[in-house]
């Protein structure tokens, strides 16, 4: 399993969840767009880490998330 | 200690790619394709600007339950809506605002999406500082604010570090038109720059002061891109 964490976006606290590009179960590939996160009227997107199959998504969509949480596992 | 003249050599040069008056849609998909190109590391930070005809887009955040009249007189108005990915609710652009896309990679400019906010209206306050009207921010409500009237909007998409959309200023909008929205979700005034002052601006000097500040604020020297290649080319 391979964790998908909020990756350091800079002096920012918190995002919220707007949507999820891939769902449980999908198969993803590394480098591609995951999950997208807004703060301060900025969408950022969230790509795969690695391939694999998106096994658990741990942040629903309108979730709050902080900087290094875990968002989803990847198998 | 680095003279004047090494400290403009080491500015990032940075393409400056003036549109004129464009529909948004065509802005809209050329923003993609330089997007990827940016990406892809075969084109250098590039900042459109451009003039858009009346259209309202709705971000991510955004719906268009805070569109105050039926579609029906948006069609008769000519107006039409998009659904977009950047960040934010809704908003209006359209003729006399300033609009000003920045394709740039964050992780020169310290990979800080507050930061890149920051200096998106710093761009706005540093230039309309120099006009003598005071603007600023207002805690937890992005863009550009004169006292309870809204001058500037911010709205931006990051992927892979390489921004794209960004900031609208109003220099003399149809008021109107923002009427028929709910601008951002909420119920807030907007202002244009020429209410502000007696001499009244051009959308040219405008872009020529925010181009300005943007080049102090991101350490860019700028040069001139041909849009019409742009527009033609095929990559």
């Amino acid at each position: 399993m391979t964790e998908v964490c909020l990756p350091d976006l800079g002096e920012i606290n918190e995002v919220t969840v707007v949507d999820w590009l891939r769902q449980e179960g999908e198969t993803v590939v590394a480098g591609e767009g995951l999950v997208e996160v807004e703060t301060e009227k900025t969408t950022f997107v969230v790509e795969a880490p690695q391939d694999g199959k998106l096994a658990l998504i741990v942040k629903k969509k309108g979730d709050k998330a902080r900087i290094n949480e875990l968002l989803a596992r990847i198998s | 200690m680095s003279s004047w003249l090494e400290l403009v050599e080491n500015k990032l040069e940075a393409v400056h790619l003036p549109l004129g008056r464009v529909e948004y849609v065509r802005t809209y998909h050329l923003q993609a394709r330089l997007h990827e190109l940016r990406c892809q590391g075969k084109i250098a930070d590039t900042v459109i600007t451009v003039e858009h005809e009346p259209v309202f887009t709705i971000g991510r955040s955004g719906s268009a339950s805070n569109l105050l009249v039926p579609l029906k007189v948006l069609q008769h108005e000519g107006i039409s809506v998009y659904d977009t990915e950047r960040g934010g609710n809704i908003t209006y652009h359209g003729p006399g605002q300033l609009v000003v896309y920045p394709i740039i990679d964050l992780r020169s400019q310290g990979c800080d999406l507050k930061r890149y906010i920051r200096n998106l209206e710093q761009s706005v306050i540093g230039f309309l500082a120099r006009l003598g009207i005071v603007a600023e921010r207002r805690a937890g409500f992005p863009g550009v604010w004169v006292g309870s009237r809204k001058i500037a909007s911010v709205g931006v998409y990051v992927k892979r570090w390489i921004t794209r959309h960004g900031l609208a200023l109003n220099v003399d909008v149809n008021k109107c038109h923002f009427g028929m929205i709910n601008p951002c979700g909420m119920n807030i005034e907007v202002v244009s720059l020429n209410e502000l002052t007696k001499e009244k601006s051009s959308l040219a000097k405008v872009r020529e002061g925010i181009l300005s500040q943007m080049e102090q604020l991101f350490g860019w020297r700028f040069v001139e891109g041909d849009a019409q290649q742009y527009w033609e080319k095929d990559w």
